[in-house]
Parts: structure tokens; C-alpha cells; sequence
């Protein structure tokens, strides 16, 4: 967005480019899901994890696989079962003879973007290995610290908790995502429009065509102009008021935490850059409260048996502070 | 032949001929003998005189069937939990009635408790009229854009250079021209992109998204303005005042 009385103080022309190009290639393959695929871009820029979820059958994979091959980078896959153990992903710690000694095999943790399928068809205990790597980014086995390179970005999909096979994912876990984004069903003129690609074979040669438009060290780069975007203090002000009700709300038992309030504020400054600006707005803040906090809240029993939604309440809670202006 | 052989133990087929087999005689029981008991039966019997003496004795005289038909249940259980409670002892009436009215109002706070806690609501709001909010450690703004006198205040900033607060002042101005014309719905929570959707009219929207854009900059990206730039910026303002009139 370009203003004729003033000049923007970072430069976002390789970042503006890089999400223009983005969202033109996966445009070519994915229907609609604009507002998913924009906060896809946001997540990898805020340097976050995203959590999609969705019914079967909605791209959540294809558009999370489509954007990783986007980015140049170390990509794996992890298909989560039931059975699946801790150390399945980290790695294990396998006997040489030749050498006598115990040797580190690396997990398919080990990568720069990771791609993890069905993640709520594990269970708590394996959830819960993927806890210091996705803070900390890093790991520590048999006493050793093996430390992820950079940019490390987990995404995961999953279906509702009502679906066959699911559980919960632990409090804590989801809290370490960035963003959880809800993909909806298509239009009709979207489905129409699918059904059209399908019929015209265009979508397989089209998928295989994706090259990479970014590679590592650029996504690192522009994740560093994104932490150096302007933010003015009754921005953060106004966040800070956003979470506090939530921590207030009669609709709530689980407000945000601070951990939500960083969120928003990183998400924000990477949406406000996919706009073309350095500075964030309170609408900025809005637009992602609901994928920062939908997944952090926990809503009282009463709410839940009335049907109400998080992003209702999310929603309610926002109407409740008054815009800095 | 093989039904008859089912039905009948005393046969036995032996080289396809039925032949009759003998019982085993060691099952046979022996007749019973019944004998009589002739020794003298002792009939015991209560003695009388034993049984009116105790009657007599005022410690074995028990009135709790009377007692209990002209009680009520409700003072029967008073009864019972002054018993269960005191036990043998020998309670006053007055501490008796005292104690039965705490008690009573003791249990029906305890379940006007479990019922709220069971609903889930705060008794601190009950009780003390308190708000279940903490107090915020910020100021809420009250500001009303119908309250302020914007020719007067713009005028202030303008004379003390400071730009920035002259040009979020405009911004309100022009936010309360479009509330006043019935073109928006003020509210303090709605942002501005909210009330650029709310113009239906094109060029008042073109205009105001462009006046938005300047005040989004100034305002919260922290630009630093100049007379020169808020002269160009202040135009734009006056431009979109005329334009309402």
C-alpha cells in the first residue's frame, strides 16, 4: 500500500513479491481458501506453527504441501497414527558394532519444514515429544541437545475432535501453535470451479510444475524485517486489553495467555507486511485474534452445551474494547 | 428296538440279543426305626411376681410410643438430632431453639452455596456487589467525538506544531460529519476499515479510504509529519469536509 506523503522505512518489495508469487502458484491449484492461504503466509513470515483443521476432503494437506514446496528447504512428512511413538519422530539411538558405540538416528522432526498429517490420531504421549522441539527448537535425548535449524515450521492438519479416531490435543500443545486455521467448505461457484480443473486434467501437471520460490535463508531474512516492523504502544495496549477480557470473560474458563498476546502482536506484524505496510493497525489485531486465540480458549461447560463458538466469543470480547484513535 | 432299549435299564443288547440284566442290590435302603422320647418335659414359666415388680419400676416404663404419636415428624427429627447430637444430656429449651434456627439457617446457606456453585456463579457479585473483573491497570478513554470542539482543538495542536494529534483530530471530525449525515453507525469499537464498508456512496468511500490511509500512517505508524505534508494532508480533510456538506 503505497502513501504519496510518506516513504516506507523498511523496504517490503522482496517480501511483497515473494507473496505475490506465492498465492498466484497456489492459486493455480487451490480454490478459494483465500483468507487460509494468507494466513499461511503470515504464519511462516511470524516464524509460528499452524494448526489446520478441517473435515476430510478440504486440501487442508494439499495447500500445507503446496506451500512447502514453495520454500526450498529441507521438507518431511510425518503421517500420524495411534501407534505412532515419540520416537518415531525424534530419532533413536542405535548400536554400532563396528564402532562399538551408541549413534543418533535423526527423526523426521529433523527438517525445515515439517509437514505433520492427521496430528490428532495420536495419542497424549507422543503429542507430547513434539513439546521442547516446537518451543525451543530443539531436542535433547540421552542428554544430548541437538539444536533445529532455521527456519523450522511445523504444520499440521487435523479433523474436528468429533471425528472417528481423534483425541484432544493437550492444552499445552495447542498453545504452541501460532495460528489455528478453520478451512470451510467451498462456495458453490468454488466447487463448480474444482469440479471444472478436475474435468480438465489440469490440476495433476499443474501440481508437479510447483517450483520453489524462496529458499531458506530468504524466509530467514524476511522473518527478520518482519520482527522490525513498527508497532506503536496503544497497539499493544490494545491487545493487552483484548486478552486481558478473555481472562475475564463469564463465557470463558481458559483465557490467552501472555504466549497469545506475543501472537497476535508477531501475527499482526506479519499480516500488516503481506499488506504492504511497516506498521500494524488495530485491524490488523482483529483479523488474527480469532486463529491466535480459537484454539487457546476453553469455553465454560454452559457455552458448550449452548453451542456457542469460540470465534463467537472471540468475537464478543473484541466488541467490548474500544479501537485506539 | 433301540427305542425300547432307551426307555427300559433292565434290558441289554449282547450279539443283537436283548437280554433281561440283574439290579445292583448294594443301593437298597434299610426300613427306618422310630423311637419315642419318654423322659419328663420341665415347662419353665415367668414369675409373676418378679414381672410386676419390674413393671412397677418407673426405669422400665417407656412412654416413646405416646410420645411419638403426638409429636409431628418434624419435631420427631428435632428429637432424634438433639439426641444424636447431645446425646444423654440434658439440653435447655432456650439453647434448644437457638441452636435449631442456626442449624436450620446453616444448611440453607450451605445449599444456596452448592446450588450457585453448581451454576457456576460468583458470590463475590452476590455478596459484595462486586464485579468478577479485576481492575485494569490501564485508563480507559471516554472520549466522544460529539463532545469535542474540533475547530478549537485543531486550532491548538496546528499552533503548537504538533501535527500528528491535528491530523487524528481531522480524522474524528470527518468520522463524526459522516455519523452526523447518517452515513455511519458511531461506535468506539468499530475500526476504520468497519466504517469504510459501511459508505455505500463510491466517491464518499474512494475518499474516505484516502483519508484513512493518511490517518493509519500518521497516526499508528509513528511517521513524523511536517507543516509541508500536514498542509497537503489537511487539504484532503477540508476537500472531504465540503464534500459531505
Amino acid at each position: 500500500m503505497e502513501n504519496e506523503f510518506f516513504e516506507q522505512r523498511t523496504d517490503l518489495t522482496k517480501l511483497s513479491t515473494a507473496v505475490e508469487q506465492i498465492k498466484a502458484t497456489l492459486a493455480t491449484i487451490i480454490v478459494g481458501q483465500h483468507d487460509s492461504i494468507d494466513l499461511l503466509i503470515a504464519g511462516i513470515l511470524a516464524d509460528g506453527h499452524i494448526l489446520i483443521e478441517g473435515v476430510p476432503g478440504v486440501a487442508k494437506t494439499l495447500t500445507a504441501k503446496l506451500i512447502a514446496k514453495t520454500i526450498d528447504a529441507r521438507y518431511s512428512r510425518i503421517q500420524f497414527t495411534p501407534d505412532l511413538m515419540p520416537s518415531d519422530i525424534l530419532g533413536t539411538s542405535v548400536f554400532n558394532p563396528k564402532t562399538t558405540e551408541f549413534e543418533f538416528k535423526q527423526g523426521p522432526i529433523f527438517g525445515n519444514i515439517i509437514l505433520i498429517d492427521e496430528i490428532n490420531r495420536a495419542p497424549a504421549k507422543t503429542q507430547s515429544a513434539l513439546f521442547e522441539v516446537m518451543e525451543e527448537r530443539q531436542l535433547t535425548i540421552d542428554g544430548h541437545r541437538y539444536k533445529m535449524d532455521e527456519p523450522f515450521t511445523v504444520f499440521a492438519t487435523q479433523n474436528p475432535v468429533e471425528q472417528e479416531g481423534t483425541y484432544r490435543l493437550p492444552e499445552a500443545q495447542l498453545d504452541r501453535f501460532l495460528f489455528k486455521i478453520e478451512v470451510k467448505y467451498p462456495t458453490l461457484e468454488e466447487e463448480i470451479e474444482i469440479l471444472t480443473r478436475q474435468h480438465q486434467q489440469k490440476t495433476t501437471d499443474q501440481l508437479n510444475q510447483v517450483q520453489p520460490l524462496l529458499t531458506a535463508a530468504d524466509i530467514n531474512e524476511l522473518r527478520q524485517q518482519v520482527r522490525a516492523l513498527h508497532v506503536e504502544d496503544k497497539i499493544l495496549e490494545f491487545t493487552a486489553k483484548i486478552i486481558h477480557e478473555t481472562r475475564n470473560s463469564k463465557s470463558l474458563q481458559l483465557g490467552g495467555s501472555p504466549r497469545a498476546s506475543l501472537a497476535i502482536v508477531n501475527g499482526a506484524k506479519a499480516l500488516a507486511a503481506t499488506r504492504g505496510r511497516d506498521f500494524v493497525t488495530p485491524d490488523d489485531i482483529i483479523y488474527v485474534a480469532a486463529p491466535v486465540l480459537r484454539h487457546r480458549i476453553m469455553l465454560t461447560p454452559d457455552k458448550e452445551m449452548e453451542g456457542v463458538t469460540p470465534d463467537e466469543v472471540i468475537t464478543q470480547v473484541i466488541q467490548k474494547i474500544e479501537v485506539p484513535r | 428296538m433301540l427305542l425300547c432299549l432307551a426307555f427300559n435299564p433292565g434290558m441289554a443288547k449282547v450279539g443283537g440279543k436283548v437280554i433281561p440284566v440283574k439290579t445292583d442290590s448294594v443301593t437298597k435302603k434299610k426300613p427306618a426305626i422310630v423311637r419315642t422320647d419318654s423322659s419328663k418335659v420341665n415347662i419353665r414359666r415367668f414369675n409373676e411376681n418378679a414381672l410386676d415388680k419390674y413393671r412397677a419400676d418407673k426405669e422400665y416404663q417407656y412412654n416413646d410410643k405416646n410420645i411419638g404419636n403426638e409429636l409431628s415428624f418434624w419435631d420427631r427429627f428435632w428429637n432424634w438430632f438433639w439426641r444424636s447430637l447431645f446425646g444423654s444430656l440434658s439440653v435447655n429449651p432456650g439453647l434448644g431453639t437457638f441452636l435449631k434456627y442456626f442449624f436450620l439457617i446453616l444448611a440453607v446457606g450451605a445449599l444456596i452455596y452448592f446450588v450457585m456453585k453448581l451454576l457456576g456463579m460468583d458470590m463475590g457479585n452476590l455478596l459484595l456487589g462486586n464485579s468478577r473483573k479485576t481492575p485494569l491497570a490501564y485508563t480507559e478513554s471516554a472520549e466522544n467525538i460529539h463532545e469535542i470542539n474540533f475547530d478549537e482543538e485543531i486550532e491548538k495542536a496546528i499552533s503548537n506544531h504538533n501535527y500528528r494529534l491535528a491530523v487524528r483530530l481531522l480524522y474524528l471530525r470527518s468520522l463524526k460529519q459522516l455519523s452526523d449525515n447518517g452515513l455511519i453507525q458511531w461506535q468506539p469499537e468499530k475500526t476504520n476499515s468497519a466504517y469504510v464498508y459501511e459508505l455505500n456512496n463510491p466517491s464518499v468511500r474512494q475518499s474516505f479510504v484516502s483519508l484513512t490511509r493518511q490517518f493509519e500512517y500518521v497516526w499508528y505508524g509513528g511517521f513524523n509529519i511536517d507543516g509541508a505534508a500536514f498542509g497537503n494532508i489537511n487539504q484532503l480533510f477540508q476537500n472531504f469536509k465540503k464534500q459531505l456538506l
